[in-house]
């Protein structure tokens, strides 16, 4: 599938990821619709499309409602007419180990409140189902060549203090597979679905953060950097050239080990 | 540049280049983008119903739609009064136009 002249929806699309997601589809041709909880980063998002000259929608819209996912997936065909490529960028974490204890009594003094598990799983889990589901509806109804993309995390590899994060994460390296298996069994052939699964990313949650973990963080990246949000825009860029990328989640890490070696 | 109202809202749409500009004007003066380069080639007159067509799409006109709210029924000896759920996800889009807000 050619990258120019399609149209591509991306959630979470008013900054991070998701931001350089679409800046890098509308700089190579596309059209494209920006999804975001918040509407100044979507007039941002969209007027940087406007400067490189191209063909841009902003939705303001909350990926755990059904209603709002229809909302925004009847604009983009109100807009352009079509949906080719949807990458589900939308994602959110709320840290925290699932038991705390009280450092005299060893007893438990904390558990991990609904109030952090709930959104979490809401947004990366339920958000990317019905983004996904969604779009793939319109996609068979109309009958244009799809491309569906979830964002994983090599977090999928269960990282302590994210149990939440974690257990959306590898639920969203693998819907790749059985997307794709359904489509086989019920005949869909127009549709591909491939998972991106990030390592440790310069997005302004960690280029924020204290400089001493970030060296810390480093330390265990072959590549000695954070892999830059453009790099993974590339690399779904990619996807969408190459047919052959299917049912499957590809990790882009620079190199992430273990302490000490051994790649994750 | 042209301007139009729906549901309360007012939208311009304004020529950029061969394409067009919609935004939405918000009660404190400034403005929230809905698109950028849209409909390339379109004259004004179509551009301005395909806008109408992409705000109607952004912001559906809508009806709440509340489940009942079997779990705390009142009980009028043994009659069952089910209230509204304020809690439901049901949420219905209506697709037309309010009474005051003819197309």
């Amino acid at each position: 599938m050619e990258i120019k002249g399609s149209v591509v929806l991306v959630t979470g699309g008013g900054n991070g990821i998701g931001e350089q997601v679409v800046k890098y589809f509308a700089k190579n041709g596309a059209k494209v619709a920006v999804v975001d909880m918040v509407q100044k980063n979507i007039d941002r998002v969209v007027a940087d499309v406007k400067a490189m000259g191209g063909e841009a929608i902003g939705v303001q819209a909350n990926v755990t409602s059904e209603a709002e996912t229809a909302k925004f997936i009847h604009a983009t065909l109100a807009a352009f007419g079509k949906l080719n490529i949807t990458v589900a960028c939308a994602g959110i974490i709320k840290d925290g180990t699932m038991l705390t204890l009280d450092k005299e009594t060893g007893k438990v003094s904390r558990k991990l409140g609904l109030d952090k598990w709930q959104p979490v799983l809401d947004v990366n889990l339920t958000g990317t189902f019905l983004t996904l589901r969604d779009s793939a509806e319109a996609m068979v109804n109309g009958g244009w060549p799809g491309l569906l993309v979830t964002i994983s995390s090599v977090n999928k590899a269960g990282q302590v203090g994210q149990l939440n994060y974690s257990s959306t994460k590898v639920a969203d390296a693998l819907m790749p597979k059985i997307i794709i298996g359904e489509f086989m069994m019920r005949g869909i052939k127009n549709i591909r679905c491939v998972g991106i699964a990030p390592g440790y990313t310069a997005t302004p949650m960690l280029t924020g953060m204290n400089q001493d973990a970030l060296k810390a963080i480093l330390a265990d990246v072959h590549l000695g950097r954070l892999v830059e949000p453009e790099e993974i825009a590339k690399l779904i860029g990619h996807c969408v050239e190459n047919e052959a990328i299917n049912a499957t989640t590809l990790e882009i890490t620079g190199g992430l080990c273990y302490p000490h070696g051994i790649a994750k | 540049m042209d301007q139009f109202t729906y549901n309360d809202m007012t939208f311009a749409v304004a020529p950029s280049g061969q394409a067009w500009d919609i935004v939405r004007k918000l009660p404190n003066g400034g403005d929230a983008v809905v698109g950028t380069g849209l409909f390339p080639g379109v004259a004004a007159n179509d551009a301005q119903v395909r806008a109408l067509a992409l705000v109607k799409a952004i912001y559906p006109v809508g009806v709440k739609i509340v489940g009942p709210d079997v779990a705390h029924a009142t009980m009028i000896g043994d009659l069952k009064i089910v209230g509204p759920d304020v809690t439901h996800p049901n949420f219905i889009y209506w697709d037309k136009d309010s009474v005051s807000c003819p197309q």
